[in-house]
């Protein structure tokens, strides 16, 4: 088993060196190139397993958690106090949605069910479309890993179908240099999806810095929720 | 690229009438509105400074002058109670018995067709100087013409007052009615003029050297692209509308180049666009993000890059090469402006973000801001004042600080935000 994966491992990150250009820095490149890898060889797999086993038992809670407090969800990799925000309309946190795709008849790769119609499920975790950052970072965390792979799936599967990635930045800092941290931010989810399978043509990338806030207040509740990419699709509400 | 230039050809002439006819708006009915628009306060002014006092002028001429010599940190403006009966201009009289309550007397005189005569005498030595000041359409201009006589005069620096500030405001920001305007007023906030109005970002303004064009970046098409535009005519130009991130023009201080940050090779980095040829090079390559270049000299470039992790300022030769890294002592340094030999920034601290100042060549730096969001400063052209845009009531606001932090100056809009304030240089 450990073998097997190690082979999946090296041979993951040969194919990402040759998808990911040009080259970054260890810190730009490395990071989603291994929370990619997990998707790729570790989490799909182990998913199917875990996620139908804890819906089944109830042991990932589904309620949802907007105090403001850091406190763990379960059955979700924690990564930088995402938990302030965390509900089902504005977090990523797939232990939230009934219905998550990709897992139909127990087979990890099998996308019969990542479709369309799931886009306008609210059910569905095809309907969340916004991933949220830790500040003055574009990498991705790793609770967001299966949305956008989930997303990049139903890319794969529809390649006419083509979206919008829309980076934005918290209030802090310069202007400017928050244009380009949020187009970063778009670029990281992109590469991820490039990953996993969608295709450079289908994906558009934009940063709008700090100027198009979702929210107005000056707090770190409000900070969160301003750094995020949201997803777009061209035609669909 | 034929359709393109066709399109960007029509786009001009429309964009040209559109804005021959904002002006015309702005002339009939935005001028009166305008000044309602935005709101000046002075929260802070020295008491520290020369002190001078500015006899009343016919016109209104000498509260102009006064708050300009105020709003610059190194005049104490005598109150006009401490010295009576000072005869008109013209008149005698000896300004040695006002020594002790000011060193310096200003007397003015407005003429028939609105231009000024102004007599600066000191009290040591009863020395008097006189200027006339030729009139303008804005009679604002004048005075602000006259404190900066004054000013140089005394301080031995060029004054800046009869200078413009660019700016942005964003009303209805939470609504979809949201708007953003690009403004240009005088330098203490009267007469503002709207030149480009937008439903989707405007962003980052800068001067031709001549004072005569702004360049910016609009997100009018749905993504980021460099115009740049005529202030008088309207005349918009498209300067880069590449793949990726179209960013931070700023203006090389012989006129020839737009410096501006690009992500066409797959990551933020400087790139310098010839204006006339439009020929663009290449000045940074680093991979991490490289953004908000200025201009120090024509040979040289500072700007942002979290190539070290955070970000700091950093120096390059405006042909490229290997960048130096600037600041140290804190872990987040940007948004550099640079004017006569002074680098303003901000810097961060414990989550606090603050306009700083100092000398190129010094080490050490002085914090002028208050913070905790403030960003965007821009300095006058002789450094003795800083624009820049912090929070005041929730909302984005801007301030004029003296290069001593003595005085202080809010400029507000009831309306909504006011941002990203960018310092003409002198006009000619």
């Amino acid at each position: 088993m450990v073998t097997l994966f190690t082979i999946e491992y090296t041979q993951g990150e040969y194919n990402m060196i040759k998808q990911v250009k040009p080259l970054r820095t260890v810190r730009q490149f490395f990071i989603p190139t291994i929370l990619s890898l997990l998707v790729v060889s570790g989490c799909a797999q182990n998913d199917k397993g875990k996620l139908a086993g804890a819906n089944k038992g109830g042991v990932i809670k589904s309620e949802t958690n907007t105090a403001g407090k850091a406190g763990p969800s379960s059955g979700t990799i924690r990564g930088g106090g995402a938990s302030s925000v965390n509900s089902r309309s504005q977090e990523g946190d797939r232990a939230n949605f009934n219905y998550l795709p990709g897992n139909a008849n127990g087979a990890s790769n099998d996308t019969s069910d990542i479709t369309m119609a799931g886009l306008k499920d609210p059910n569905n975790l095809l309907s969340q479309r916004v991933i949220y950052f830790d500040y003055d970072k574009a990498a991705i965390r790793p609770e967001y890993l299966v949305l956008i792979n989930t997303h990049a799936k139903l890319l794969a599967k529809y390649p006419n179908l083509k979206m919008r990635l829309e980076g934005h930045a918290d209030e802090r800092g310069s202007r400017e240099y928050n244009v380009a941290l949020s187009a970063e931010r778009a670029k990281s989810v992109k590469q991820l999806m490039g990953a996993n399978g969608a295709r450079s043509n289908q994906i558009r990338t934009i940063g709008y810095g700090e100027e198009v806030p979702l929210v107005t207040g000056h707090g770190e509740r409000s900070w969160q929720k301003n750094r995020r990419v949201e997803i777009k699709y061209e035609g669909i509400q | 690229m034929i359709d393109d230039r066709q399109s960007e050809k029509s786009q001009k002439k429309w964009g040209g009438v559109l804005l021959n006819l904002t002006f015309l708006i702005a002339f009939m009915f935005l001028m009166p509105l305008a000044h309602a628009e935005l709101e000046l306060h002075i929260t802070k002014t020295t008491q520290e400074g020369i002190p001078i006092y500015i006899a009343n002028i016919s016109g209104g001429a000498n509260g102009i002058i006064e708050a300009d010599l105020k709003r610059s940190g190194r005049f104490d403006i005598v109150p006009r109670s401490t010295i009576a009966n000072i005869p008109p201009m013209g008149a005698s009289f000896n300004a040695g018995s006002y020594q002790d309550k000011a060193d310096f007397i200003v007397r003015g005189k407005q003429a028939a067709d609105g231009g000024l005569s102004i007599e600066l005498t000191s009290t040591s030595d009863n020395a008097k100087t006189f200027y006339t000041i030729s009139t303008n359409t804005n009679r604002r201009r004048v005075a602000h013409k006259a404190a900066d006589k004054i000013y140089e005069k005394i301080t031995r620096e060029k004054g800046a007052f009869d200078t413009r500030l660019a700016f942005v405001t964003v009303t209805n920001k939470a609504s979809s009615n949201r708007k953003f305007r690009l403004y240009i007023s005088d330098s203490d906030g009267y007469n503002p003029q709207a030149i480009l109005t937008s439903r989707e970002p405007i962003m980052s303004p800068t001067w031709s050297p001549d004072g005569k064009k702004l360049a910016y970046v609009s997100f009018e098409r749905n993504s980021p692209a460099i115009y740049m535009q005529d202030i008088f005519t309207g005349e918009k130009r498209l300067i880069s509308a590449r793949e990726g991130i179209n960013s931070a023009p700023a203006w090389s201080p012989d006129g020839n180049y737009i410096a501006m940050s690009l992500s066409i090779n797959g990551n933020p980095d400087i790139y310098t666009s010839n204006v006339a040829s439009g020929a663009l090079k290449q000045i940074t390559t680093s991979s991490a993000i490289d953004t908000e270049p200025v201009w120090s000299g024509t040979n040289s470039i500072i700007f942002t890059s979290n190539r070290g992790g955070g970000p700091q300022l950093y120096r390059v030769s405006s042909n490229g090469g290997k960048a130096q890294r600037l600041t140290f002592d804190a872990y987040y340094n940007s948004a550099a402006d640079v004017k006569n030999q002074k680098l303003a920034f901000i810097t961060g601290k414990r989550g606090s973000f603050h306009v700083a100042i100092k000398s190129l060549g010094d080490t050490g730096r002085d914090i002028l801001s208050n913070g905790p969001l403030d960003e965007s400063p821009s300095l006058s052209p002789n450094g003795a004042m800083i624009a820049y845009t912090t929070i005041r009531n929730g909302q984005n606001t801007l301030s004029v600080v003296s290069d001593n932090a003595k005085s202080r100056q809010f400029l507000t809009s009831p309306a909504g935000d006011v941002r990203e304030p960018a310092w003409s240089p002198y006009l000619r």
